[in-house]
């Protein structure tokens, strides 16, 4: 024991070291997670959100919309949809399974697993896991439903890469489900956090497609970049717009990956600052 | 604590647990102040102290969930968080811990599941008394029944050293005595028990040592035969003797050295003193008082001393054994 003038916050101290063998931490983040999933899949009302109303609105927006059929880009109005609504779903996943950990944590779960050899490290890869997992869910459900309602994409890789991309571009949405808990530290407080994820999905151009000054605006809202970057396989960068508007320019890729940076950044500071609020105390 | 034993190496066998200077700062607030304790393998010791006192930060650093600002601690003769990881220390938690989305059961097999070795989930619950309630979710237990479960979680991993902080807050006196036999049985098995505990009656009836702490200090240390001996006993009778003059109370007291406690109506009286069956025998023999009752200082009295306001200025190994205070309870 050395003691040593740490100022930090108060928390379990040294991971596991290198004395524990690689495999069995492994099993034991594993089993972690799967335990971590479970819990999560089971509670009704996050999967609803995650998966069921995604669906749903990809029926009501892309399903039977009339420009489900056409051709858009390297695919159709259908699987332009069901992009926008696997983003909406994976990062609703990510910000609810990120937000229920924090709460969970200052709840005293954490304290609870800081008496077993799951470190604070292997906690937050199995959170992570657990998001990613969770953001998989609606991301193949909408892949398999849109299919079967018609939608289209020229070539067979865009299917794995466009779905790659949602699930990575959702993980800065741990970080904002974080900061919601954070800030508020309540369960509530990540109920609204995700319920304001479909105001962001609203001007990430998630739902219908903007144009104009509303459009000006949305592309620097968070959810803006990951959109559009998803869409890039099918699109690159293109705008879909409906009605007789004046044509709107393309993003660029750096533009969405630049918005995706900023926003991550943002978010974790948030996260810093509040979790040094909360050890301050 | 007399005996010497082996100084602690870095895994040898070395005291259960063991504190030296130890101080833990929040800001402004010392929460422990120079602590130096010494807990052997197989003791069961209370930590008792009024609110504040500066028990859970101890315990704390004990486990390792809190960093000292000075001084050393160690846990099993090795660093209190590599104890706790390795499942040889564990801990029952104070309050909250628990997701109620789980059952019982699921619990137990999801803590198990994050621990190096354990033993059967099965085998832990039926230990801590709950194999009958392993469906029942979390959120539907009692505070007792949440209790016996962190007590569950914390048999996990078969620890030789078991802390707990305030126990059986929040139970009814019927969860509270079952709650103690379990820990007995555990006790029995040979592991080390230390809680942290405000309820006198507890640390009393379980420990076979009691710490009281106060401001972040330890104020006495040993068995409660230790801490309540150098204190005075009451006696109290029916007063059968004139209530003034040369044979009232207050000058039989004063004849035989010792203090007139209380005095109802002229009916009860109450005498404090350090022999009071020297005191019982004058009494009866000048034939002033009958139906005597002779009660020890209880811990309480030790404790009320120890919250009472003028408590920090007194060291606690010589002090006064002042008469206990006239309106110091029924006991």
């Amino acid at each position: 024991m050395n003691p040593t003038a740490r100022t930090g916050a108060p928390t379990a101290a040294e991971p596991m070291s290198s004395a524990t063998p690689p495999r069995r931490r492994a099993r034991i983040l594993l089993g972690y997670a799967g335990w971590d999933l479970l819990r999560t899949v089971r509670m009704f009302s996050a999967t609803f959100f995650i998966v069921v109303l995604p669906m749903a609105m990809f029926l009501i927006f892309g399903g039977i919309a009339d420009y489900g059929d056409q051709a858009l880009g390297r695919g159709n109005g259908s699987a332009y949809v069901m992009t926008s609504m696997a983003v909406y779903g994976a990062v609703t996943a990510m910000t609810a399974t990120a937000g229920s950990a924090a709460v969970e944590r200052q709840q005293g779960w954490g304290r609870q697993l800081g008496l077993t050899a799951l470190s604070n490290g292997m906690y937050a890869a199995g959170k992570c896991l657990v998001g990613l997992a969770m953001a998989l869910l609606p991301v193949l459900a909408l892949f398999f439903l849109a299919t079967a309602m018609g939608a289209r994409f020229d070539h067979a890789w865009m299917w794995p890469i466009t779905g790659l991309i949602v699930l990575i571009g959702s993980l800065p949405f741990a970080l904002y489900g974080l900061a919601s808990a954070l800030l508020f530290r309540s369960e509530a407080a990540v109920s609204v956090a995700s319920g304001l994820l479909v105001l962001l999905a609203f001007f990430g151009n998630l739902f219908m497609p903007l144009s104009g000054a509303m459009l000006a605006i949305a592309k620097f809202t968070p959810l803006y970049g990951l959109a559009s970057a998803a869409r890039w396989p099918q699109l690159e960068g293109q705008l879909l717009q409906i009605g007789p508007a004046a044509p709107e320019a393309g993003d660029s890729l750096l533009f969405s990956v630049l918005n995706v940076v900023v926003w991550t950044a943002v978010f974790g500071a948030i996260c810093g600052l509040a979790g040094r609020r909360r050890t301050a105390r | 604590m007399g005996t010497a034993r082996t100084t602690a190496h870095d895994h040898g066998p070395g005291p259960a647990l063991e504190a030296r200077d130890l101080h833990r700062r929040f800001s402004a607030v010392r929460a422990v102040d120079g602590v130096d304790l010494r807990i052997d393998r197989g003791e069961v010791v209370a930590v008792l102290g009024p609110n504040g006192a500066g028990k859970t930060t101890l315990l704390d650093m004990a486990l390792g969930f809190s960093v000292p600002t000075g001084g050393t601690v160690r846990t099993l003769g090795e660093d209190p968080a590599r104890a706790v990881r390795s499942g040889r220390a564990s801990a029952v938690l104070q309050t909250g811990g628990l997701l109620d989305d789980l059952t019982v059961s699921e619990t137990v097999r999801m803590v198990a599941a994050c621990h190096l070795a354990h033993i059967p989930p099965a085998e832990a619950l039926e230990r801590a008394g709950l194999s009958g309630l392993a469906p029942r979710r979390v959120g539907k237990c009692s505070g007792g029944e949440r209790q016996r479960l962190r007590f569950a979680l914390a048999l996990l991993t078969s620890p030789e050293l078991i802390v707990l902080d305030e126990p059986t807050t929040g139970m009814d006196v019927r969860a509270r005595t079952e709650f103690w036999e379990t820990m007995h049985a555990e006790a029995a098995r040979g592991r080390t028990v230390v809680f942290a505990t405000h309820y006198l009656a507890e640390a009393a009836d379980f420990a076979e040592r009691i710490v009281l702490m106060r401001s972040g200090r330890i104020h006495a240390d040993g068995t409660v035969a230790e801490l309540t001996a150098a204190r005075t006993r009451t006696l109290t009778c029916a007063w059968t003797g004139p209530l003034g003059g040369e044979q009232g109370p207050a000058a039989f007291a004063e004849r035989h050295g010792a203090v007139l406690a209380g005095s109802r109506d002229g009916i009860r009286v109450r005498f404090s003193a350090h022999d009071t069956d020297a005191l019982a025998l004058a009494l009866l023999a000048e034939g002033l008082g009958g139906d005597l009752q002779i009660t020890q200082a209880s811990l309480d009295d030790v404790f009320l001393d120890l919250t009472g306001p003028e408590a920090d200025s007194i060291p606690e190994t010589d002090r006064p054994t002042e008469p206990a205070t006239a309106n110091g309870g029924p006991a």
